[in-house]
Formats: structure tokens, C-alpha cells, sequence
């Protein structure tokens, strides 16, 4: 029997570097996903760097620490609610056809000059929606891997 | 109000909100998934009979009221193009769906994670309907790779076992291999001609057609042969259909190597390429493969003593037909006898996934109530599984084709065009049947035999999974009763509408 204790956490240097850096992270993945429609990236990629700030969380600080932060309901929930808000965006314009701009096109709301962050319509909320699917997927999906895991140390 | 979009629309709002419901309870996500099954049905069912009653082709583009764009006389948005053998193909698929996923109810109840397992067989269904009824190629891509990913999961669910997870894997290599072929073919397409759009790519290829162009069917016949098991390919389909639950391998076997292959194979081939290219050589190619799959799949299900694995084997043998089929219908293309041949392969698709669906709820229901599919312990089963026994006769002998059932007429169809364009290929085809009979016989026998202890205490399955063999029975003997009919009604007019590629073109760009 192998009696070492296993830390899951890493030292004090990156935990205190991941303490200064998570937030940075997911401030400049909030803003590629935000700024979706105007430079490259968009709700995939914003979303998967918010969630890679979770990954630096969950190597830096370990599976306990993360466990107490991550609600699998409530993660489960944001991840549908993704999906829906993305459809539900898509069916605005069903009046004339599925993901019809509406917003643009009637210009309702997002409807300003092309080029400037309130602008194309349905395209930011979209961003926004799969920017939430994508990070509370990819939360999931990571948190399924390390509990789950059938290998031991 | 057109209905198409919610064909899309009902199944992905019922996936993205299967997690949500499931937080109310078990309750309300079985009925939550079984209303969402049955809405989309009752969409499918609407958009075949818009067609089927009308025979014009059903245009809708995504984001705008017309496909082209402004000031050009082509189309530069996504559509979907409905056809009668699309819309066919969509009943089905949402028919054979809700069937399994009411068996589901019952057969998966033990399992954890039900939730996930909802929300992928919803999303199964979607990617099969989205195939179906897409009118651009990029977009029957993404939609292909939503039914994949969903049946790659949904194999390796049962994750107790490695042979589930072993199955799984596999799939997934050589499914995204074949996709891989599929989205080069693709790749080179667009390179060539500048457009994603089927009807306009055809326009194209009329006009041009390059030896690029030609490269990329080759891709498109790879992959796609890949994805419907045929024969050199089809050693996943062996293991991936066994190893996944029974009612997701009805689906698979029933629907998902039909829709993404065989299906996807005929429209490229038809609607895409049609008369531009050297159309005799493709279907010469597709009858080799055909001929290749029905011997080898059937000869293989007759040495099996897995039942999940015989099943598996014998749709390797049914494709074998489906292809033979469509290579007699494109070989022969403009005659008669085409005419039958194609006739008798989307009659064959639509029988062989009532009846293969049935045969794998039947397994499902032995392995539930008895714990093994191994045909050697098997024996005796009918004494106390009397209905289960009867929905397998019913199944076994539509799949050989005995006249009372569906199996008959469209199996009788692809006799008699195969006899009347090569007597070779018929014979082929008879040998075929021999070892699909030898193969089911001895299932029979083990069934009807003298009971051994392990079926001493078995008893019938819940009525969750009866209902959905009574239906499947129901169907195969109804659609076996009238077959003249609905092949006059239904397939020959299909056959018409798949042929007709200057009305699929002109339907979207509209003359211009």
C-alpha cells in the first residue's frame, strides 16, 4: 500500500499567480465573446477561454476546492439555458423565416452603426448564448473528468 | 404557415431543455422527451403528406424569404430542400424515434444519467432530420456530425462494461474518418465551384464537370460507404450496433446507416452529380459494393450466436439490397427497370427500419428480462416470452420477405430489376436471401426449442416496451397487406421527384 498523501493542490506560487490571473482570463474571454460579430473569435471561442480560467482553478487549487465551487444542477441548468436562448433568438424572425434577423433588419435593438458593439442584430445575443453553453459545457465536462476518473494515482 | 423549421425546432428545444425538466423529476422528463418525440412526429408526419399531396418540392431558406442573393442570380444563403424521398425519410426517422423512445421509458430505467440519455437520443433524431431535408452541403456536413457525435456517445452509454466503451471507440475512429472523407469531398467542391448549394453545385457540374469534381464523388462514395457499412468497411457496424443499448441500436441499424449514408449517398449521387458525370460507372461501383455487402453480411449473421451481433450482421446484409438497388437504379438510370430497382430500395429502406427496429426491441427485451443475448442459452424462449417470440416471427419473416409482410414487395422489387438488368446480380441476391433465412431460422429454432433452465423464470416485458413492438407488428403487417399500393402511391412518385434534378435545381434558382 502507498500510504503518500496525495495533494491536489499545487504550491503557493501558482496559486497565487492563478489568483491574480483567473480574473484576467475571464475578463478578456468575456470580451472576445462580446466582441463576437466585429473581431475573430466569438461565443465558442470566449466561452472555452472563460472556462480555461475553471482549468487553471481546478490544477492550481485541486479537485476539492473546485468541488465545493461547481453545482452540477446549476451548471446543467445555464448549459440548457445556452441553447434555449440561442433558439429562442433564432425563432424571433420565424415570422418571416427561422434566424431571420429581426433585431437588425427591423432595427429593434442592436441595430447601430456596423462596426460598433451594438450592432448586428441577433449575432451578440447568440455570442452571448453559446458563450454560456460553451463554458458551462466545457466546466461540466472537465469536472466529470477529474471526479470521475477510473485510473488511481 | 410552413411547417418545416419546426422539424428542427421541436427536437432541438426538447434536447436543450431535456437537463431542465429532468430537475423536476423522472417523471416529468419522461414525458417531456415522449411529447417532444411525438410533436416531432406529428411535424414529420405534416411535411410528408405537404409533399406527398402536392409532389412540388419544399424550398425554405434559413435568415431570408429568397435563397438568392441580392442582385445575383444564385443562391448564396442556407436552405433546405425537401423532397418526397427526404420527407419519407423524415416520417420514418421521427416514427422509429418516438417507438424507441417510449421503449426507452421502460428498458433504460435502470441506467443513471437518463437525463444525457435523452437529450442524445433527441439529438440523434435532429441530426437524422436535418439530413434529411437539407438543400446545401455544408450544412448536411454539421448535420451528419450531430448525428455521429450523438451515436458515438450513445454506443459506449452503458459504460459498466468495455465492450460498450471498446465499441464506442472504435465507431468513433472510423466514423470520423469516413466524415474526414466526406468533408474533403466537400472541401474540394467548394474549391472548384465556388458554392455550397446542392441544386446550384449541379448547375455547375452540368456546365464544368472537372475531373476535381469527379475526385470529390469518389470522396463522398468512400465516406459515405463507410458510414452505411458496407462491406469492406462495415467491421465497426459489427460492433457498435450490439454494444449500444437496444433501443438506440434500432435506431442505428434501423435509421442512422440508412439517413447517413445510404440516403446522403442517393441525393449526392441523384440531385448533385445526376447525368453530368459517367452515371453507368457509378452505379456499376455501388452494385460491386452492393453485391459484396449482401453476401458477406448475410453469410456472417448465420455464424453468430450473439443475437445483437446476428441482427447487426443481417442490416449489413439488408444494406447490401438498399445498395444493389440504388447501383441498378443509377446504372440503369432513365429506364424502367431503374425505375423498379430505385423503387425497391427506398421501399426497402423504409421496411428494413420497421422491421430491423423491431428484431433489436425484441433483443432488447430478452436481454431485459433475461440478461443474455447469447442464442446458445436461449433455447425454448417462446414458452414463456409467447409475445416477444411472436414480434421476432413477425420481424424474422419480414426480413426474409415472406409475401403476407412489408418485406416481400420491396424485396420482390429489387428481384425483378436485378433479374431484368443482369440475371447475375439476381442470383447474387437470391444467395443473399438463402443465408438471411439460414441465419433467422436458427433463432427460430432456438426460440421455439426446448426451453432450458435459463428461461425457466423469464417472463414478458412491461407494457412501456410492448406497445412499441405491437406498433412496429401492426405496421409491417398493414404496409404488408397493401404493397402494390403504396409502391403505386408513394415510392414510384418518390422515385420520380429523386430523379428529377432539373426540378430540384430549378425549384431554387427558379429559372433565372
Amino acid at each position: 500500500m502507498n500510504h503518500r498523501s496525495v495533494r491536489s493542490d499545487m504550491g503557493l506560487i501558482v496559486k497565487t499567480t492563478a489568483r491574480a490571473t483567473i480574473p484576467l482570463i475571464g475578463i478578456f474571454g468575456a470580451y472576445i465573446v462580446s466582441h463576437g460579430h466585429l473581431t475573430p473569435g466569438g461565443g465558442f471561442q470566449g466561452g472555452a477561454t472563460i472556462a480555461g480560467a475553471g482549468v487553471l482553478f481546478l490544477i492550481a487549487f485541486g479537485l476539492e476546492e473546485a468541488k465545493k465551487r461547481y453545482d452540477h444542477h446549476a451548471y446543467s441548468a445555464l448549459e440548457s439555458l445556452g441553447g434555449l436562448v440561442f433558439l429562442g433568438i433564432a425563432m424571433l424572425g420565424l415570422s418571416v423565416a427561422f434566424f431571420y434577423n429581426m433585431l437588425w433588419r427591423k432595427g429593434i435593438a442592436f441595430a447601430g452603426k456596423p462596426g460598433t458593439l451594438l450592432s448586428a442584430g441577433y449575432l451578440p445575443i447568440m455570442n452571448l448564448a453559446v458563450g454560456l453553453k460553451v463554458f458551462a459545457g466545457l466546466i461540466s465536462a472537465m469536472m466529470a473528468i477529474s471526479m470521475y476518473r477510473r485510473w488511481k494515482e | 404557415m410552413n411547417v418545416l423549421p419546426f422539424l428542427i425546432i421541436v427536437p432541438l428545444m426538447g434536447a436543450f431543455s431535456m437537463p431542465l425538466s429532468s430537475l423536476l423529476g423522472e417523471k416529468a422528463r419522461s414525458a417531456w422527451a415522449v411529447l417532444v418525440s411525438a410533436l416531432t412526429l406529428a411535424v414529420a408526419s405534416k411535411v410528408f403528406y405537404d409533399v406527398w399531396s402536392t409532389k412540388q418540392l419544399l424550398v425554405y431558406t434559413l435568415g431570408d424569404t429568397t435563397p438568392l442573393g441580392k442582385g445575383v442570380g444564385f443562391p448564396i444563403r442556407i436552405l433546405w430542400e425537401v423532397d418526397l424521398f427526404g420527407a419519407l425519410l423524415a416520417l420514418i426517422v421521427a416514427f422509429v424515434a418516438f417507438m424507441a423512445i417510449i421503449y426507452s421509458l421502460e428498458y433504460m430505467k435502470h441506467d443513471t444519467g437518463l437525463e444525457k440519455y435523452y437529450t442524445l437520443i433527441t439529438v440523434l433524431e435532429l441530426g437524422m432530420l436535418g439530413i434529411v431535408i437539407t438543400g446545401d452541403l455544408f450544412n448536411f456536413y454539421v448535420f451528419l456530425e450531430i448525428m455521429s457525435i450523438a451515436s458515438y456517445a450513445l454506443v459506449a452509454f452503458r459504460n459498466d462494461t468495455w465492450e460498450g466503451i471498446e465499441a464506442g471507440i472504435k465507431y468513433m475512429f472510423v466514423g470520423s474518418l469516413a466524415s474526414s472523407f466526406i468533408l474533403l469531398g466537400i472541401a474540394l467542391l467548394y474549391g472548384q465551384y465556388g458554392t455550397l448549394t446542392m441544386s446550384y453545385l449541379a448547375v455547375k457540374i452540368g456546365q464544368n464537370p472537372t475531373f476535381v469534381g469527379k475526385a470529390a464523388l469518389g470522396f463522398f462514395i468512400g465516406g459515405l460507404l463507410f458510414k452505411s457499412g458496407a462491406v469492406p468497411v462495415h467491421m465497426w457496424l459489427a460492433d457498435a450496433h450490439p454494444a449500444a443499448p437496444s433501443s438506440i441500436s434500432a435506431m442505428l441499424s434501423g435509421l442512422v446507416i440508412k439517413v447517413g449514408g445510404i440516403y446522403a449517398l442517393t441525393r449526392i449521387a441523384f440531385s448533385i452529380y445526376g447525368t453530368s458525370i459517367n452515371i453507368k460507372t457509378v452505379g456499376w461501383i455501388i452494385i460491386l459494393f452492393g453485391c459484396a455487402t449482401l453476401i458477406v453480411g448475410n453469410a456472417m449473421a448465420v455464424i453468430q450466436t450473439d443475437m445483437k451481433r446476428l441482427f447487426a450482421f443481417s442490416s449489413v446484409g439488408q444494406i447490401g439490397y438498399i445498395l444493389l438497388g440504388i447501383g441498378i437504379g443509377l446504372a440503369a438510370y432513365g429506364t424502367k427497370v431503374g425505375d423498379i430497382a430505385l423503387a425497391g430500395a427506398v421501399y426497402h429502406i423504409v421496411n428494413h427500419a420497421l422491421m430491423k427496429a423491431l428484431l433489436f426491441l425484441v433483443a432488447g427485451a430478452v436481454l431485459h428480462q433475461i440478461g443474455t443475448k447469447n442464442l446458445n442459452e436461449l433455447s425454448g424462449l417462446a414458452k414463456r416470452m409467447p409475445f416477444t417470440s411472436f414480434a421476432f416471427l413477425i420481424g424474422a419473416a419480414a426480413i426474409i420477405g415472406l409475401p403476407p409482410l412489408n418485406g416481400f414487395a420491396s424485396k420482390w422489387l429489387i428481384y425483378e430489376s436485378s433479374a431484368l438488368f443482369n440475371p447475375f446480380l439476381a442470383a447474387v441476391a437470391v444467395i443473399g436471401t438463402a443465408f438471411c433465412t439460414a441465419a433467422y431460422i436458427r433463432v427460430l429454432f432456438t426460440f421455439f426449442g426446448r426451453p432450458s433452465e435459463v428461461v425457466d423464470n423469464a417472463e414478458e416485458p412491461g407494457k412501456a416496451m410492448m406497445l412499441p413492438m405491437l406498433v412496429l407488428i401492426v405496421a409491417i403487417i398493414l404496409m404488408g397487406l397493401f404493397p402494390w399500393q403504396i409502391n403505386d402511391k408513394i415510392m414510384l412518385p418518390t422515385v420520380d421527384m429523386l430523379k428529377d434534378q432539373l426540378h430540384y435545381v430549378a425549384a431554387v434558382i427558379g429559372g433565372a
